[in-house]
């Protein structure tokens, strides 16, 4: 994964509780004097521990470290680093559901122990060994009697408008989350919703109602009204929200689970010695960050993962990484993180001056990458020219797995049968000279019982 | 809105209100199952586990 440059992290610089920063390029958080009793309740509370223990909070250490602006600082903790940091927009249905429901719990533990969860929103959720963790420790603060939920707006935005819309309407919605960086606003979210949403209590009350509340109170200003709320409303609000969202279902439809593969062209034997392939070559390099580009459901992520490789398992369908996800939770996989991606307009980098969150570019590079079966998608689909694709996969990673599909595969001719060829530099030779500007060529395996050629190469 | 201290996010006239509002609602629905935990408890019938006081997975 990049390093990044030392100093304040870009993405960390809305609360004034402490910050992100990197030095010598490890990860830091200073914690600022005006959250030493917040952060003293979170530790002395037993509520850290607790978290940490259910897997819900990312673990951290204290250290000696000199902050990074003294004046305001009382401590530098470094939590562990996250292996990949995705986004939102990147999820799946469940990821994001589970995301939602990590939330929730936290809160809702935090609320036993005097404690709140101050913001809720979805880019402070990762996924950390195959489970949805909250990454920041700053996000809690001393619970006062009677007071509301600050984060309600926020969660209503991050996670129940994107997964109603994405249950209720469809699965892309999820895309709005790209355009709308603190959640999807609930005025849009109530218009597009269909009516039937307006006899679900939650849906109903959690974000018709709300819109049409946050409409009336627009410009007005509330007066002081201490000790609204009582703890058991609190309550009732947070489990509200949680059964709401525990009845949003997201079922692929057309697809089949499990017969993915049953659509493609090579056989048995051709799918196994691909896999051994992968499986092989990741163990002989040993690459800490594996990205698997295409990587549908994750059966070859999962080859590489068994190098012990943090493998991400990148796919433009949302169904197939749904699939994937529901494997790694079934198997308590831990090295194996699947994402929605499309790698002809991966994530840009978004928010305030274009750095709040990174583009899938600058997440990288990966020590190795795979692309199977995806060169034919790119280079004849969407015309991407093949030298530029070299160079593309050049800046992904240091090793690459690529596998050629020639023109007389039957998924190729399938895709030029309905339109000019217009790539006559598309063969196992024109590839070869394309990618040989920017690659050296360790091995070139034919894979058994196809026409198909497996390379492993490194970059210069 | 009285806060001590101030949020750093603005919560939201809108959202505060209407936050209020179904939680004050729902919350009767708590001390109710409460209330009816209690009843249930004179006769000897246990309350169902709460799942979050388990330190198991949670997704």
């Amino acid at each position: 994964m990049a390093t990044p440059t030392d100093g304040q992290l870009p993405a960390s610089f809305r609360d004034p509780s402490g910050f992100l920063f990197s030095r010598n390029g490890i990860l830091y958080r200073q914690i600022n004097r005006a959250y030493t009793e917040d952060y003293a309740r979170l530790m002395d509370s037993g509520l850290y521990e607790k978290l940490v223990k259910a897997g819900l909070l990312i673990p951290h250490g204290e250290t000696d470290q000199a902050p990074a602006e003294s004046e305001a600082a009382f401590k530098v903790i470094q939590p562990e680093r996250a292996p990949f940091i995705s986004y939102p927009y990147e999820w799946s249905f469940s990821q994001l559901k589970d995301a939602a429901l990590a939330t929730l719990s936290i809160h809702k533990r935090a609320l036993k122990l005097g404690m709140s969860l101050k913001d809720a929103s979805a880019y402070n959720i990762q996924f950390v060994r195959g489970k949805a963790t909250l990454i920041d420790t700053l996000s809690f603060e001393v619970y006062k009697k009677g007071e509301p939920w600050t984060a309600y707006k926020q969660f209503c935005q991050h996670f129940l408008a994107p997964l109603a819309l994405m249950s209720y309407r469809d699965v892309r919605l999820s895309q709005l989350l790209r355009v709308y960086i603190d959640g999807v606003p609930l005025d849009l979210a109530s218009e597009l919703l269909p009516f039937k949403t307006k006899f679900n209590f939650g849906l109903l009350t959690h974000i018709h109602i709300h819109a049409g509340s946050q409409k009336r109170y627009a410009d007005k200003t509330v007066g002081p009204r201490k000790g609204m709320m009582s703890q058991q409303a609190m309550i009732g609000l947070i489990e509200s929200l949680e059964s709401t969202i525990k009845k949003l279902t997201w079922t692929p439809a057309g697809t089949e689970w499990g017969a993915y593969y049953e659509a493609t062209n090579y056989s048995d034997s051709a799918f196994e010695h691909k896999k051994q392939l992968v499986r092989e070559w990741t163990a002989e390099k040993n690459p800490n960050l594996v990205w698997d580009l295409g990587g549908n459901t994750g059966v070859f992520s999962r080859e590489a993962a068994t190098s012990g490789a943090f493998t991400v398992s990148f796919d433009i369908d949302p169904a197939a990484v749904e699939q994937n996800y529901q494997v790694v939770k079934k198997n308590k996989e831990q090295n194996l993180l699947p994402l929605v991606l499309d790698l002809t307009n991966p994530s840009p980098s978004i928010g305030w001056d274009h750095a709040e969150r990174d583009s899938f570019g600058q997440r990288g590079p990966a020590d190795m990458a795979l692309a199977l079966a995806v060169i034919h998608h790119l280079a004849i689909s969407n015309n991407v020219p093949l030298p530029q694709l070299a160079q593309f996969f050049a800046a992904r990673a240091k090793w690459l797995v690529i596998e050629f599909v020639p023109k007389s595969d039957s998924q190729v001719k399938r895709l030029l049968s309905s339109r000019k060829d217009i790539f006559p530099t598309y063969t196992r030779d024109g590839f070869e000279a394309a990618f040989l500007q920017y690659f050296k060529i360790h091995k070139a395996e034919p894979v058994r019982d196809s026409e198909r050629m497996l390379y492993l190469m490194e970059t210069q | 809105m009285h806060f001590s201290p101030l949020p750093y996010l603005d919560p939201g006239s809108g959202s505060l209100i209407i936050q209020i509002i179904i939680a004050v609602l729902l919350g009767l629905g708590v001390a109710l199952r409460a209330s009816w935990g209690k009843i249930k408890g004179l006769f000897g019938i246990k309350p169902k586990a709460d799942d979050d006081d388990t330190d198991g997975d949670s997704n």
